[in-house]
């Protein structure tokens, strides 16, 4: 019986509609079981062992999907906000559930720990990994590493919103908002699954042209789908143990490099950009901001590297240090081979870049920076304010006067992110990880970058970190991918009161 | 269907719910960035911050195309405007939400089409011509007559001692065979009953016959007939001085209005009807009006919870018809469920005004009802189309719409499982919310 929910107020005795969300998350996991037909025809084509773990978990996961899509019959198909953030931040645990299961069962031969960390760092585009550098892994798990960085960099939900007409409804506009980084959300298309297609329409064709380019270039096809599913996503994940940096190909840098700049940029501005509208480009001030800063960060860069004398020829103050700030304000975190001798300096323009990361609404991990942009006008009237205490000042973008609750809102949002990164770092400490990287870590799992843990010289990969200080990170991970407030909210007691 | 809708008011914020929820692609305009952001972030539409009537703003939105303009703004100047850069812009069909008659009087039809408006909707006229029904079918909740009363739909409410209260409809069904229950209302919902479901006290059947079956059905359900002759309004509104014009040769109107300076005009809109001056919660403005004498009684000022209060309370002193006027939507199911005869609200008869052009695009075929969940829709068969196929128990037709009736060649019928429609019938289909797109793939 369809009723429409604002009219009806029936009793409803259950808090959160779980038939409702299981059912969903039974779809969502049959579509993550065709993903993995990726990796299982990847050790078919390379004649891997890893066939039968992929084979296995993608039926398991197929199966235990079927059931719980098919068995479970809701009685009523409402989902409110409460079921939209819970189901987006439980579907990507489940996600990351099932999707380790090929790291423990498959030559990794990873414990729990590991594997999930592994696969949480995967679905958020983090990119930190604990195989040990030089480890050998199969060519099915490189792929199922580059896939899962895939399909979390665009979004778990968005594409579900594009494949499953059922969500095309206020459940699944609830739950694109809980998902899709930014401020403010804005639909390209009236209808959700309309501008989520769209998405992830734009998303595959730049995905398919990093491939041939990619190709075209050193890399065979196996690393250039790796490379660029990582790139693309501004995930990192390389199939080499000493990263992009094995490849001396100026040519593989740049276009790289291009397209970790598109990976942080927001779509729904690349979208209105390939319709012609290139004025918006021009007009959009995170936009503007985001490619002054990495001008800015580049012209620091190369002089400090130019003073430091590790000028090794022209590529040394152009293409490289370009590279590298391009992958950490996308949150990419490939490194060049030079990175380690460039010095301290870099390093905190390193910290600064990662923690604002890219635009929103693109595939880039960090606080953002429209954040930043609210924050530093806010910033200036309050200063302002302080001389001409009757002035009224206003927090413009794009030309628009911005409400003081949305700066609120921006200025609560990063007070968590940096409350949460520095509860990660005592909690890591007092497990016994040094304390430089233990902030260090949870900043950098935070931020989604994923930059090794060795730039700190704690240790080559995350591998060294004790059991718990994983699950710790995963969480971050989670929280940072998912913007903070779609987790925290589920901590909160009201969530599940009435 | 590419839906814009101008206006993010009562009116266009309920047109988007429900027309989201028929699965329409909506695009919403208004210059209210709070209004906006609150529904762009809790339903499935588009919302573009802007003036409605700017030709920048139109045409971004008109770009990928427009099937329907909706402009429903409170200014009815910026809804024609608005609807005339559209149109110059390439949208379809296009709707404006008027103020005065003079917009919908016949003779101003060709210039407001050569303007670009196809279609008016005054949802205070829709709302006068519903409460002059309800006067003249004074034990009815609903009364639709289609096509010049060939066939009707009534919507009765079973009061206690009711003979209907118990019986299964495959029962009704058997021993009456002139009428059909499309509907039930039960509990603040409309469903759509199967032969076995029982009729119970408190139930709102919506049953069609045809004309010389009414008294029956009176009977049935336990009414008495009465003439309305004394009517009583309280609120001096537009729809009050609609309603006037409607009815004053037929009914002897009395409006309570509270405002002085109001009270002023009215004679001069409404020159038969007597004016009291005065709060219609008063018992001395009561006695003033002799509301205990009156026939019927209607409420209309802005307020729905004293609209709802004045009804009770004109019940309890013994007015036998009163009708509320319930602008709050939470309230109108509630308001039908209590005693208070019949609820009127301007949204819901706006939407079934735009209900009907999604339905069909030349509107003068189709003929649309709001209730408050659920709706009826007059649609002429086409050639070809699915329901022709097979008589109706072969159907397979979806839970959520039932065929209530039909018109062929004039004469009206009810539809039973054996029917099998033809092209050129009129089908009276009653569909609840979320089903148009049902009701469409049927019908075409």
């Amino acid at each position: 019986m369809h009723t429409h929910p604002a009219y009806h107020h029936k009793r409803e005795h259950r808090i959160v509609n779980w038939p409702m969300l299981l059912r969903v998350a039974g779809w969502l996991m049959m579509m993550e079981a065709a993903f993995m037909l990726i990796p299982l025809a990847v050790c078919l084509a390379y004649g891997e062992s890893d066939r039968l773990p992929f084979a296995a978990t993608a039926a398991g996961t197929a199966l235990a999907g079927f059931l719980l899509s098919r068995r479970i019959k809701p009685t009523h198909h409402s989902m409110a906000k409460r079921e939209g953030f819970l189901l987006t931040a439980m579907v990507w645990v489940i996600f990351s559930i099932f999707g380790m299961l090929p790291f423990i069962f498959g030559t990794p031969g990873l414990g729990l720990s590991d594997a999930f960390f592994e696969a949480m760092s995967g679905f958020t585009t983090t990119g930190a990994s604990v195989l040990p550098s030089g480890s050998a892994i199969s060519h099915g798990v490189h792929i199922w590493r580059a896939t899962m960085q895939w399909l979390g960099g665009m979004g778990i939900i968005l594409f579900t919103i594009a494949v499953i007409p059922m969500l095309n409804s206020s459940g699944g506009m609830l739950m694109f908002n809980a998902e899709v980084t930014g401020i403010t959300h804005d639909k390209l298309r009236p209808r959700i699954s309309q501008t989520a297609k769209t998405l992830w329409l734009i998303y595959i064709s730049l995905t398919l042209v990093l491939v041939a380019l990619l190709w075209a270039g050193p890399m065979d096809l196996f690393d250039s789908l790796c490379h660029a599913f990582g790139a693309i996503s501004t995930g990192g994940y390389s199939t080499q143990s000493t990263g992009v940096g094995s490849y001396a190909s100026v040519y593989v840098k740049v276009v790289l490099t291009v397209f970790m700049f598109a990976g942080g940029v927001n779509f729904s501005l690349i979208y209105r950009g390939l319709r012609g509208d290139i004025e918006e480009l021009q007009r959009n001030d995170v936009f503007r901001s985001y490619v002054w800063l990495i001008l800015a960060m580049f012209a620091l860069f190369s002089t400090n590297i130019l003073i430091r004398g590790c000028y090794t020829g022209w590529e040394s103050v152009t293409i490289d240090p370009l590279f590298q700030v391009v992958s950490v304000i996308t949150s990419t975190g490939f490194t060049p081979a030079a990175f380690d001798s460039w010095g301290p300096m870099v390093l905190a323009l390193v910290f600064f870049m990662m923690f604002f990361g890219g635009c929103a609404g693109s595939t880039s991990g960090g606080a953002k920076i429209d954040r930043l942009l609210f924050l530093i006008k806010n910033c200036r009237n309050e200063v302002y304010r302080c001389i001409y205490p009757r002035a009224v000042m206003s927090v413009r973008i794009n030309g628009r006067v911005v409400s003081s609750e949305l700066v609120h809102k921006v200025i609560a949002f990063l007070c968590l992110y940096m409350m949460l990164i520095a509860a990660g770092g005592v909690v890591l400490s007092a497990m016994g990880v040094p304390v430089v990287d233990a902030f260090f870590s949870s900043f950098s799992c935070m931020s989604n970058t994923g930059l090794g843990a060795d730039i700190t010289g704690y240790g080559s990969s995350y591998e060294m970190l004790p059991d718990a200080a994983k699950w710790v990170l995963s969480m971050l991970m989670l929280t940072g991918r998912l913007e903070i407030f779609t987790v925290l909210v589920l901590l909160y007691p009201s969530f599940w009161r009435k | 269907m590419r839906i814009v809708i101008a206006g993010a008011g009562e009116v266009g914020s309920h047109l988007a719910k429900l027309l989201s929820n028929e699965e329409q692609d909506i695009l919403l305009i208004d210059e209210n960035v709070e209004k906006l952001a609150q529904l762009d972030a809790n339903y499935n539409i588009m919302t573009v911050d802007g003036n409605p009537a700017s030709f920048r703003n139109l045409r971004e939105l008109l770009r990928d195309g427009c099937d329907l303009f909706i402009a429903v703004t409170p200014s009815e100047s910026t809804n024609v405007v608005a609807c005339s850069i559209a149109k110059n812009l390439g949208a379809v069909t296009t709707v404006a939400r008027i103020n005065h008659y003079g917009y919908m009087a016949p003779e101003n039809r060709a210039p407001m089409k050569q303007m670009g408006v196809d279609h008016v909707i005054y949802p205070e006229y829709l709302a006068a011509q519903e409460i002059v029904t309800a006067l003249e079918h004074p034990w009815t909740r609903y009364w639709f007559e289609f096509h010049d009363g060939a066939i009707i739909l009534a919507g009765v409410k079973l009061r206690r001692g009711a003979p209907l209260i118990g019986m299964q409809l495959k029962e009704f069904a058997m021993t009456n065979h002139a009428f059909h229950v499309a509907a039930i209302k039960r509990h603040h919902e409309s469903i759509i009953p199967r032969g076995d479901d029982r009729m119970e006290e408190g139930d709102i059947l919506y049953i069609t016959f045809t004309r010389e079956h009414a008294d029956d059905l009176r009977r049935l359900t336990g009414k008495t007939d009465f003439k309305v002759r004394r009517v009583v309004i309280m609120g001096g509104s537009k729809i009050a001085i609609r309603v006037y014009n409607l009815g004053h040769d037929r009914f002897k109107f009395k409006i309570i209005e509270n405002d002085r300076d109001k009270c002023h005009i009215l004679p001069e809109k409404c020159p038969d009807a007597e004016i009291v001056w005065g709060d219609a919660r008063d018992p001395d403005v009561w006695g003033e009006s002799d509301l205990d004498t009156a026939d019927a009684f209607i409420a209309l000022t802005p307020g729905a919870e004293t609209n709802i209060l004045a009804c009770m309370t004109a019940k309890d002193m013994g007015v036998q018809r009163t009708v509320a006027e319930v602008e709050n939507l939470q309230f109108v199911a509630l308001a039908e469920g209590m005693n208070i005869g019949k609820v009127i609200n301007k949204k819901l008869l706006a939407g079934s005004g735009i209900f009907q052009l999604l339905l069909d695009a030349d509107a003068s075929t189709a003929k649309c009802l709001a209730l408050s969940d659920a709706e009826v829709a007059e649609l002429e068969v086409k050639k070809g189309s699915r329901i022709t196929e097979s008589p109706v128990k072969d159907l397979k037709l979806p839970r959520s719409l039932t065929l209530a009736a039909l018109i062929r060649d004039g004469e009206g019928m009810l539809i039973g499982g054996n029917t099998h429609i033809q092209a050129g019938d009129r089908v009276l289909v009653f569909f609840l919310q979320g089903a148009i797109h049902k009701v469409e793939r049927l019908f075409s």
